[in-house]
């Protein structure tokens, strides 16, 4: 089951520059308008939840009250395994976060260094996550140091790849203004560098959040114990459906809530930025 | 030219090429210590490229460049501190406010944190900026930004100074004001100036000379400007028709303008 579900995850697009400096804020009304639609759907899926659950078999289609009951269960007995894997999820992200600035800057400054690194990133993105995932149980004991290599490999490409965009983005005419005060190269990385792919990072982190946690989940049901994916894999072999279904749930509302809380942070970090409004 | 002082800036047969194209021929002239410098000539004449060259962005194909005894491209480091640019676009960092992109060469050349805000706020004072420190590039309109980039220059306090036309987008009454304030900043503080612009009136009122470029930075003119002429209005118009015939001639809107401006 996870060999399929993990070939079909197909991993976010990695660099789309374009969207760097013109953040899309969706009107009041569109934004009240997908509220709106978000509602129906998820009252749809209820009501033919409900109505499935009435003619077949509690083990195929639980009721979706049934569903939330283990929700809260889960919430009051397993919150460490929710923590366990948020905790793993974020060591990983902030890890990918810093080594790609790194491989991203080298490759963006060190011409002669740059064709190596590419390649390598490039054939580390054709890896399937499930082949790291298969090798990360072989060559490592340690259920942490298993997690932490596979969220890595499969995080720190898009990282090193949108900020070695960013820094090729850099307008000349910038550079040539900071280097006409005869910046140190630190200066030139603090006032010029860094503050402008910041928001290729904060990019790059909404567009991974939900595939790292997708990946962080399957990562625990093959090589951990313990975490939201480990859970899940043992609801399903003891037959709690109705637990599968309530762990799907909380992590549709963790995708949910990590994306509002980049989204948040994005906000005032990049508050320097104009508002288009699109029409 | 023989009886400069000293020279700040020398140019002795320069040449730039981009592949094909010679935007500079052989260019040589210099700029003494206090003097100011107008360079003028129709777009595309390569007076950006000289500027770029002076300032060290660019290298020279062959000839040679000093500023200040150093050469600006190979000597990198060497002017930090003592010169100080104004570029034709306003070239504001968007993530820093008003008065973090007044401070940001002070605070390149170590200024204190402290120190550096104080100056900067002086000087977008001194631009008629007071309201507007705390707004970022998108809030602030272009003349506004071009006055935020040109605090930024003058704020450093550099012994030279590389204008290109930062007063050209500035209605009439800011340029002026600005003008007279650069001017007399310059003079009272001995600075050197080599400054671009495509307004006539504009030299003749700032420059000490008016180095006229055609195609390929050819010197076509070179006009020394006194007291005298400025204040005669017949020498002024003569000046002033020599230097448009230099240009190959004025657009008739830029002439009847430049004339409005430089009567006194
Ligand atoms: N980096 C470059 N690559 C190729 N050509 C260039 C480059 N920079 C300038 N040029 C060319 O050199 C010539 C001179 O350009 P420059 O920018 O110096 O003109 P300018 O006198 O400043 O014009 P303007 O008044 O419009 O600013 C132009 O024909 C331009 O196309
Ligand atoms: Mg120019």
């Amino acid at each position: 089951m996870t060999a399929g579900s993990v070939k079909t995850t197909s991993p976010p697009v990695p660099v789309a520059s374009g969207m760097i400096g013109r953040p899309r804020k969706p009107a009041n009304t569109e934004a009240r308008r997908d509220l709106i639609a978000t509602t129906i759907v998820v009252v749809v899926m209820i009501v033919a939840m409900q109505i499935a659950s009435a003619y077949v078999p509690d083990y195929i289609m639980p009721a979706p009250l049934n569903v939330l009951e283990s929700t809260k269960e889960l919430l009051l007995n397993d919150k460490t395994h929710i923590f366990v894997t948020l905790a793993r999820l974020a060591v990983a992200v902030v890890f990918s976060m810093f080594a790609g600035i790194i491989i991203g800057g080298i490759m963006g400054t060190v011409g002669a260094l740059r064709p190596i690194l590419r390649a390598v990133i490039i054939i580390d993105t054709g890896i399937p996550a499930l082949s790291w995932m298969l090798v990360a149980v072989f060559w490592f004991r340690d259920a942490e140091t298993r997690i932490f290599f596979i969220l890595t490999v499969i995080l720190l490409p898009f990282y090193a790849l949108n900020v070695y965009e960013g820094i090729r983005a850099l307008p000349r005419d910038f550079v040539d203004m900071v280097e006409s005060f005869r910046p140190t190269r630190w200066q030139v990385l603090r006032y010029l560098i860094i503050p402008h792919i910041v928001p290729y990072i904060f990019l790059t982190t909404r567009s991974v959040i939900g595939y790292a946690i997708r990946m962080a989940v399957f990562a625990e049901l093959v090589a951990s114990a313990i975490g939201i994916g480990s859970r899940m894999s043992l609801a399903q072999s003891t037959f709690h459906i109705d637990r599968v279904f309530a762990w799907t749930f909380l992590l549709v509302i963790l995708n949910f809530a990590l994306q509002a809380g980049v989204g948040a942070l994005e906000k005032i970090a990049l508050k320097w930025r104009p508002e288009v409004e699109v029409r | 030219m023989t009886n400069t002082p000293h020279a700040m800036i020398e140019l002795k047969n320069v040449r730039k090429t981009f592949g094909e194209f010679i935007a500079v021929e052989d260019l040589s002239f210099s700029v003494a210590e206090g003097e100011i410098v107008a360079l003028l000539g129709r777009t595309g004449a390569g007076k950006s490229t000289v500027l770029n060259l002076v300032m060290g962005t660019l290298r020279v194909d062959s000839g040679s460049i000093r500023v200040a005894d150093a050469d600006p491209y190979h000597d990198f480091r060497a002017l930090r501190g003592r010169i100080a640019v104004s570029f034709q676009t306003d070239r504001l960092l968007p993530w820093r406010t008003a008065v973090e992109n007044a401070e940001l060469g002070l605070l390149i050349l170590g200024v204190k944190k402290a120190e550096a805000r104080r100056r900067a706020l002086d000087w977008l004072a001194r631009v008629k900026l007071t309201g507007a420190e705390d707004k970022y590039v998108h809030e602030l309109s272009g003349g506004m930004r071009q006055r935020v980039s040109l605090a930024r220059a003058l704020a450093v306090d550099p012994k030279i100074i590389f204008l290109d036309e930062s007063f050209s987008q500035l209605d009439h009454v800011t340029a002026k004001t600005l003008r007279t304030d650069f001017l007399r900043i310059a003079k009272e503080y001995g600075k050197t100036c080599l400054f671009v612009t495509h307004r006539i009136a504009d030299a003749i009122e700032i420059a000490d000379r008016a180095l006229i470029l055609t195609k390929g930075a050819r010197i076509a003119l070179l006009e020394t400007i006194t007291e005298e002429s400025r204040n005669d209005a017949g020498a002024l118009t003569a000046l002033h028709d020599r230097i448009a015939a230099a240009m190959g001639g004025a657009d008739d809107d830029d002439e009847e303008d430049d004339r409005e401006a430089a009567t006194p």
